[in-house]
């Protein structure tokens, strides 16, 4: 196997700028905040077979788990030219409900099979389901929202009406939903047009040729970073408060083997399904590992499937890390993702200790809400809304966290006062930094964040969030970062709500979130109060 | 006398007019105050000179003092006063970290430390109804608080004050009579997303002391070398990142609008040259020793609100510029996996390219010389002479895989010129717009070397090198007219186009009258000001706006902007009117570029001599022409190589060149 090293890179630029220019066009044409504002999307390109070629910079937590949609879809339908796949289902391709992803082949004219496929995947504010905003306590995936198996939404260029209806009669805010689910379409569709393009230039066998390369260029980047890191057995394990429905505490337990250029990843010890909705499907567990090894690899990679070739994942069906149906998944793409990276991260601190950072604060703090807009002159439209709320960054071994800022499997943006308040009934109180809640250390956990929303008019509450009990732990002898608290002020009384569930809310309720802060790294110095921060 | 000045970090750029000739000066600059380059200019420019009659001196200025004041961070110490609850949001920006795979990633710190963000009780709701008023004590606690912090400026933000400013203007007027110098929002960008409002008004704040302290010099300068000294009618101008220019005074106020000034000046020199010689929709690229800037220009120049300075968001309108980490020190190395890398670390000016004398590691200008497409004698007319064994030796050594040292220099060139063909990408298809409709304005010391190559690349079918590579944006922000940028963010439904013109009417009329004032007080009288009317319009729900003019039917205008940007519209949704903008043009007179000697198609009157280079693997011999001895008409065919002052230009094999009637360069292909 040989390949210019000119071209590959050539290749390796092309391929990302599909990807990427694929997101600009669903970021700016979309209608719900949580793509257009939040950029809560992902969008690559694949090859014939189904293996990833680039990923545009977007979410870490799709990046094990978009092939696993083109793998579904290519399994469950023929796809033909001009024909598009939608789905979402966490059992058949997808994370979890409101990601939905299309998968859309490229045909060359007159070819028999697609040259290359590429898809987007995209968090839509409500799904339908028992909760507004569809991300909150469900026992069921049947209680979630509409669940899609991959079906045909363009069929030889043509939208399927039937399969469009069906999707908006299920859901809360059908405008928006097709509003962004057509910006979904034309993000394909650019990304069609440039690989053509593409083909055409350099010639469809050097054009695919050079995809198998950059999988091989990946493997090894990803081969050199292994050979780096001590060969060995690591173990790391971590924990979430609980599932929602009982108070156990949930285990993740994973067992990493180091041999010269190869790992094994086993999740083997962790807990067993749950009641509740924090319930991970396998390509999350896929998403956390190739998250946490793309960071150990010193350099700019591409993101494509190469990276995880010399690295065997073991996740044990019906555990916590590989669910089966009909479990509840909300919160496995969110809340068990984050954990699962912490326990990555454990493990592998004992391999390369000064490379890995104390835990950031593991929850994205999902918070959703909806209801009908009864303000004057909204004339009582429904309304679904979903945000997280960032934390605070674990301390690094030369530096500490930094404040209220996403980490690891997430990086979505906040959605700007201004906007929020326009487009829905609600008015923010306070948003600012959560002094003191990173872990002390030699270096600081950064802080998270305190926010208080005031409900406008009576709705539907969810919340889906972790570090409640335990906080987020520190390293090399650093102090834990503080857990976080969800309450609501009603009438100027304060009490707590739980960590996972929803409730019905009166107008001039105040929904207050404190995230939780980072780990601290190092043992703190003896004086109190004395200790190296990042900000400031 | 009018001069243009453009401070680059190697270079101050002067072009100016003399007994009606268009002339161009280089001096070296001067970093550490970049004014006593421009006086040094300024001598020369006189000393050599009889008095101009009027004895006047109108300076332009295109400067890096506010980029580089943030790069550095070398601002003023700022007080930030904000609604309170939202101190921190200057802090968590939008809560993203800007790279995803780096445990160690770190956002850049807040120009405003948390003791210095004042908090005061007031809010305002969205649809701009006074929720909270300030009291008068409240007033009072912030004015001691901000005497407290003994700050050089202050930045006023609150929530929601684009549609209600009352609040903000109440405590701007208070400090203002405390005596401090205080930039307010709703002066600065009163439009909405109260993070990207906060961190422009805090910029401003922030570029004060240095800007004011920068002009009053300027001024001080244009003043004492007047004749008669201290002349009236001198006057000093500076170039926004908008493409137009304002005043000093005005300047001074509003620094954050200046922070791109000198790319801006690139920009609107490309147009110009391009449109003299009949092409009037134009890919301006400019690649320098350690960036590249690209813009589209077709028909008005287009800003976006959406530029990033530093790592912080820019939000005052910017031209379209696209930059990226690659140029002629970029340098290049083979990474773990085997692919080759060229960028975005350069080797700068310490130790620069191995060519120079000092680096050893292989960068993009010595792939160019070891392929004989530059001279090592025709580095600035041979005052600097590149070593071309060293860059053998060294190229050769890091060749990793490659066959030849050759091989693997042409491998670096074409790896910069795919991420130079990706930067072009984004500002043309990506935009909607076809590169095959453009000439490629090339320019910058190696914009000339990567011309050919990269129209090859995006099929665009030529490429101009102008007369001046090296002077263009100087020569730009001497044509620049005086323009004032105008917004109000309105969020408004369009229910009726007639129904939202008149409201349209009342904000315009708002507008246009603060306009007229501002012209005035920058030389323009309403008759000779020109006010153009922009909308920022999205289908209702999106985020992104698109810009339309108001004239005509604006509503249809934004659906086929919608199909030409992302390939859709949809003429049943609902549209919101995001933005109301008015732009207010002064026109300032225009220096003409002057036509040069006309010659026959024969140019080997400029021939300096032949050398082997390589193209595509092969050695071909190759003429060497020297640029200021070409004349109009002349023709060469490639491969050749034009050298000149400070730039040098790569007629690829395939390609043919002419010289037109002002002096640029011409190329088209052949095959």
């Amino acid at each position: 196997m040989s390949f210019d090293p000119v071209r590959l890179e050539v290749f390796k630029s092309i391929f990302h700028s599909v990807a990427e220019e694929m997101g600009g066009v669903l970021r700016r044409s979309a209608f719900s905040p949580n793509i257009k504002e939040r950029r809560d999307y992902s969008c690559a390109v694949f090859e014939g077979d189904g293996e990833v070629l680039a990923m545009g910079d977007h979410m870490p937590v799709h990046l094990g788990s978009m092939p696993a949609s083109v793998d579904a879809a290519i399994r469950a339908l023929e796809l033909r030219p001009g024909d598009v796949a939608l789905l979402n289902d966490p059992y058949a391709g997808g994370t979890h409900l409101p990601d939905l992803t299309m998968v859309m082949p490229v045909y060359l004219p007159r070819a028999k099979r697609p040259l290359f496929y590429v898809a987007n995947r995209a968090h839509h504010a409500d799904v339908g389901g028992a909760q507004a905003g569809s991300m909150s306590l469900s026992r069921e995936i049947f209680q979630e929202g509409i669940r899609i198996p991959p079906v045909k939404i363009f069929e030889n260029g043509q939208i399927v009406r039937d399969i469009l209806q069906l999707v908006l009669a299920n859901v809360r805010t059908s405008p928006e939903r097709e509003g962004d689910l057509t910006a979904q379409v034309a993000a394909c569709r650019v990304g069609e047009r440039r690989l053509l393009e593409i083909a055409r230039k350099y010639g469809p066998e050097e054009t695919s040729k050079y995809g198998r390369h950059l999988l091989e260029y990946s493997a090894e980047m990803m081969r050199a970073t292994l050979r780096d890191i001590p060969d060995g057995t690591y173990e790391g394990e971590d924990f979430l408060d609980n599932d929602g429905v009982t108070d156990e505490p949930i285990v993740i337990h994973v067992t990493i083997r180091i041999r010269g250029a190869r790992a094994e990843v086993d999740f083997t010890g962790s807990s067993p399904e749950c009641a509740g909705s924090i319930n991970a499907v396998k390509a999350i567990a896929d998403s956390a590992v190739f998250y946490v090894f793309r960071c150990l690899v010193n350099d700019q990679v591409p993101a494509t499937s190469g990276l995880l070739r010399p690295i065997l994942i073991t996740a044990p069906e019906g555990t916590i890390v590989n669910a089966r149906p009909p479990c509840a998944v909300a919160g496995g793409n969110v809340e068990a993702s984050q954990r699962i990276v912490d326990t990555l991260l454990r493990a592998m601190a004992r391999a390369v200790p000064a490379r890995i950072p104390a835990a950031s604060q593991g929850t994205m703090n999902n918070l959703t809400f909806g209801g009908r807009d009864t303000r004057p002159g909204r004339s009582g439209v429904p309304f679904a809304y979903y945000e997280t709320i960032a934390g605070g960054m674990g301390a690094r071994p030369d530096r500490g966290g930094e404040n209220a800022i996403h980490t690891h499997m997430t990086n979505s943006l906040n959605t700007p006062i201004e906007v929020f308040e326009h487009a829905y009934p609600v008015r923010v109180r306070r948003y600012g930094i959560r002094t003191g809640s990173g872990g002390s250390g030699k270096f600081r956990g950064g802080d998270g964040i305190v926010r208080e929303i005031e409900l406008l008019v009576p709705m539907q509450v969810g919340m889906l969030s972790d570090r409640r009990r335990f906080g987020p732990y520190g390293l090399a002898g650093g102090h834990p970062g503080k857990h976080g608290k969800n309450q609501l002020v009603v009438g100027g009384r304060r009490k707590q709500v739980a960590a996972k569930g929803s409730f019905y809310a009166p107008a001039g309720a105040i929904v207050r979130v404190e995230t939780p802060g980072g780990g601290g790294w190092g043992k703190p110095a003896p004086r109190k109060g004395k200790t190296k921060r990042s900000s400031d | 006398m009018r001069i243009a000045i453009d401070t680059g970090g190697t270079f101050t750029d002067c072009v100016f007019v003399r007994s009606g000739e268009l002339r161009i000066l280089k001096v070296l600059s001067t970093p550490e105050n970049p004014a006593r380059a421009i006086e040094d200019a300024i001598s020369k420019i006189l000393s050599d000179s009889p008095a101009p009659p009027d004895g006047a001196l109108d300076l332009t200025c295109g400067t890096t003092v506010g980029t580089n004041a943030l790069l550095e961070r070398r601002g003023g110490r700022v007080a930030l006063v904000t609604t309170a609850g939202f101190e921190d949001v200057l802090e968590i920006g939008r809560q993203a970290r800007p790279r995803l795979y780096d445990f160690f990633v770190e956002r850049p710190k807040p120009l405003v430390p948390r003791q210095w963000r004042i908090g005061i009780k007031e809010r305002v709701s969205a649809e701009g109804r006074a929720l909270l008023h300030p009291g008068k004590g409240e007033l009072n606690r912030v004015v001691r608080l901000v005497r407290k912090g003994r700050a050089d400026a202050v930045a006023v933000c609150l929530l929601f004050s684009f549609a209600n400013s009352e609040h903000e203007r109440q405590i701007t007027a208070r400090l203002r009579a405390a005596g401090f110098s205080v930039s307010a929002s709703h002066e600065i960008f009163p439009e909405f997303r109260e993070y990207e409002r906060t961190v422009t008004t805090v910029e401003n704040a922030y570029l004060l002391p240095v800007m004011s302290r920068y002009l009053r010099e300027i001024d001080a300068l244009a003043r004492s070398r007047a004749k008669p000294r201290r002349s009236a009618k001198s006057r000093v101008r500076v170039m926004q990142s908008s493409g137009g220019i304002i005043s000093a005074a005005t300047a001074s106020r509003e620094p954050v609008r200046t922070i791109l000034s000198g790319p801006a000046g690139g920009v609107l020199g490309a147009q110009y040259v391009a449109e003299l010689a009949g092409f009037p929709h134009v890919i301006a690229f400019d690649m320098g020793g350690t960036s590249t800037d690209v813009a589209l220009i077709h028909g008005a120049l287009r800003t976006t609100n959406e530029s990033e300075v530093a790592s912080l968001p820019v939000s005052v309108p910017m031209l379209d510029i696209h930059t990226v980490g690659a140029g002629g020190g970029s340098l290049a190395r083979f990474d773990r996996g085997g692919a080759l890398r060229v960028g975005p670390e350069s080797a700068g000016a310490d130790p620069g390219p191995i060519c120079y004398g000092r680096g050893t590691r292989p960068t993009v200008t010595d792939a160019h010389l070891l392929l004989g497409r530059i001279v090592p004698e025709g580095f600035l007319s041979g005052e600097f002479r590149l070593d071309m064994e060293r860059a053998r030796e060294w190229v050769g050594r890091a060749r990793g895989p490659m066959k030849s040292a050759e091989e693997f220099a042409q491998g670096i060139l074409d790896v910069i010129e795919t991420s130079m063909e990706k930067a072009i990408r984004v500002i043309s298809i990506e935009r909607g717009y076809d590169p095959q409709d453009y000439t490629l304005v090339a320019f910058g010391g190696a914009g000339g070397l990567h011309g050919c190559g990269l129209a090859a690349a995006l099929e665009i079918p030529r490429v101009l090198i102008p007369k001046f590579p090296g002077g263009l944006s100087a020569l730009g922000i001497l044509r620049a007219d005086v323009v004032k940028d105008f917004s109000r963010t309105v969020l408004l439904a369009v229910e009726s186009r007639r129904a939202a013109s008149s409201a349209l009417q009342t904000e315009f009329a708002a507008m246009e009258k603060l306009a007229v004032k501002d012209m005035r007080s920058e030389g323009f009288g309403q008759s000779q000001t020109r006010i153009e009317r922009l909308l920022d319009v999205r289908y209702i729900g999106q985020a992104y706006e698109l810009t339309v003019s108001v004239n005509g039917d604006f509503v249809s205008s934004f659906h086929r902007a919608h199909e030409r940007r992302y390939g859709y519209s949809d003429a049943k949704r609902a549209v919101e009117i995001v933005n109301v903008r008015a732009r207010a043009i002064g026109v300032t007179p225009k220096p003409a570029l002057p036509k040069v000697p006309a010659g026959d198609t024969d140019a080997s009157a400029s021939l300096r001599g032949e050398h082997e280079a390589h193209f595509d693997g092969r050695a071909m011999k190759t003429r060497i022409y020297d640029r200021s001895r070409l004349r109009a008409g002349n023709r060469l065919r490639g491969p050749a190589i034009v050298i000149e002052y400070s730039a040098t230009t790569v007629v690829l094999p395939g390609w043919r060149a002419r010289v037109d009637a002002y002096g640029n360069l011409l190329m088209e292909r052949t095959r």
